[in-house]
C-alpha cells in the first residue's frame, strides 16, 4: 500500500519541500502579524495618552522581550510582504512552473535575509 | 418550469435553482468578496506597510513628543490610519481561512470568527482615535 499520505503531524519520514515550507510560513506569520496588531494598536494608543503609559510601552519594547518581539515581527513583517507578492503574481497567472516556483520562493526568503538585515543594521547605525 | 426543476434535481445541471444550491453548499457563501478584499488589501499594504515600517524605523530611538509630533501631521496621520484599517481587514480574512481550516465545530468557529472581528473592531477603533486625538490636537 504506497498510498501518498497527508504530512499531518509531519512524521519523521515525511521529506519537506520548499513550496509547502513557504507556504506554512506564510500562515504562520500572518497570523504572528494579525497578533502583532494589538502592539501596533497599544503603541498607537501610548503616544496619544503620553506620560506613563508611553514610559512604560517604550521600557517594554527596550527590554530585551520587547526587542527580541520587534525582531520576529519584523522578520514575520518582511517575509509576509516577500511571499505576498509572490502570491499576487501567481493570482495574475505568473511563475506556476514548478522551476519558477522553486526560484520565487528562494528569492523571498533572500529578499527577507536582506530587507530585514537592512531594517535593523538602520536601527543599530541610527 | 415544474419538468426543468424536477430534472435538475437528477442531474443537478442548468437550473435556475443551482447557483442557489451552490451558494448554501459553499463553505463560506461570500467566498469571491473575501477574496477580493484579501487582494485589494494586500496590494494596499505594499506601499502602506513599507511607509509605516519605515518611519517606525526612523522613530525607534525617538521620545514620545516626536513620536506624536509625526502622528499629528495630516500626511503620517492619515497613511497610519489607513495602515492600520486596511491591516485589520486584511487580518481578519486571514485569520477565518485558518480558522475555517483547523476549527471543526460550528459553534467554536462562530466564536473564534466573533472573537477576531471584534478584536480587530476594538483595535482599530482605539487606534483611529489615538491618531485623531492627536492630530485634531495639535
Amino acid at each position: 500500500m504506497e498510498r501518498p499520505l497527508s504530512p499531518f503531524m509531519f512524521p519523521n519520514w515525511y521529506r519537506f519541500q520548499i513550496t509547502s515550507v513557504l507556504s506554512i510560513l506564510h500562515r504562520l506569520t500572518g497570523i504572528a502579524l494579525a497578533v502583532g496588531s494589538i502592539l501596533l494598536a497599544w503603541w498607537l494608543v501610548a503616544v496619544a495618552a503620553g506620560g506613563e503609559w508611553f514610559a512604560a510601552t517604550h521600557a517594554f519594547l527596550a527590554s530585551p522581550i520587547g526587542v527580541l518581539l520587534l525582531f520576529g515581527w519584523s522578520v514575520a513583517f518582511f517575509y509576509h510582504l516577500c511571499s505576498g507578492i509572490r502570491h499576487l503574481a501567481w493570482d495574475a497567472g505568473y511563475g506556476f512552473e514548478i522551476r519558477d516556483a522553486y526560484r520565487s520562493g528562494y528569492a523571498v526568503l533572500a529578499a527577507t535575509v536582506v530587507l530585514t538585515l537592512l531594517a535593523w543594521l538602520y536601527v543599530l547605525l541610527a | 418550469m415544474a419538468n426543468t426543476r424536477s430534472l435538475s434535481n437528477a442531474t443537478a445541471l442548468r437550473d435556475e435553482n443551482v447557483l442557489r444550491r451552490v451558494r448554501h453548499l459553499g463553505s463560506a457563501r461570500d467566498g469571491l468578496r473575501e477574496w477580493r478584499v484579501q487582494r485589494r488589501t494586500a496590494l494596499a499594504l505594499i506601499p502602506l506597510g513599507l511607509y509605516f515600517v519605515a518611519s517606525m524605523l526612523r522613530l525607534t530611538t525617538s521620545d514620545q513628543a516626536t513620536a506624536a509630533a509625526w502622528l499629528a501631521s495630516p500626511v503620517p496621520a492619515l497613511l497610519t490610519i489607513l495602515f492600520v484599517l486596511a491591516l485589520l481587514a486584511h487580518a481578519v480574512v486571514g485569520m477565518r481561512s485558518v480558522l475555517v481550516d483547523y476549527v471543526h465545530t460550528r459553534a467554536r468557529l462562530v466564536a473564534a470568527e466573533l472573537l477576531v472581528r471584534g478584536a480587530a473592531v476594538v483595535l482599530g477603533g482605539a487606534s483611529v482615535l489615538a491618531v485623531l486625538k492627536l492630530f485634531l490636537g495639535r
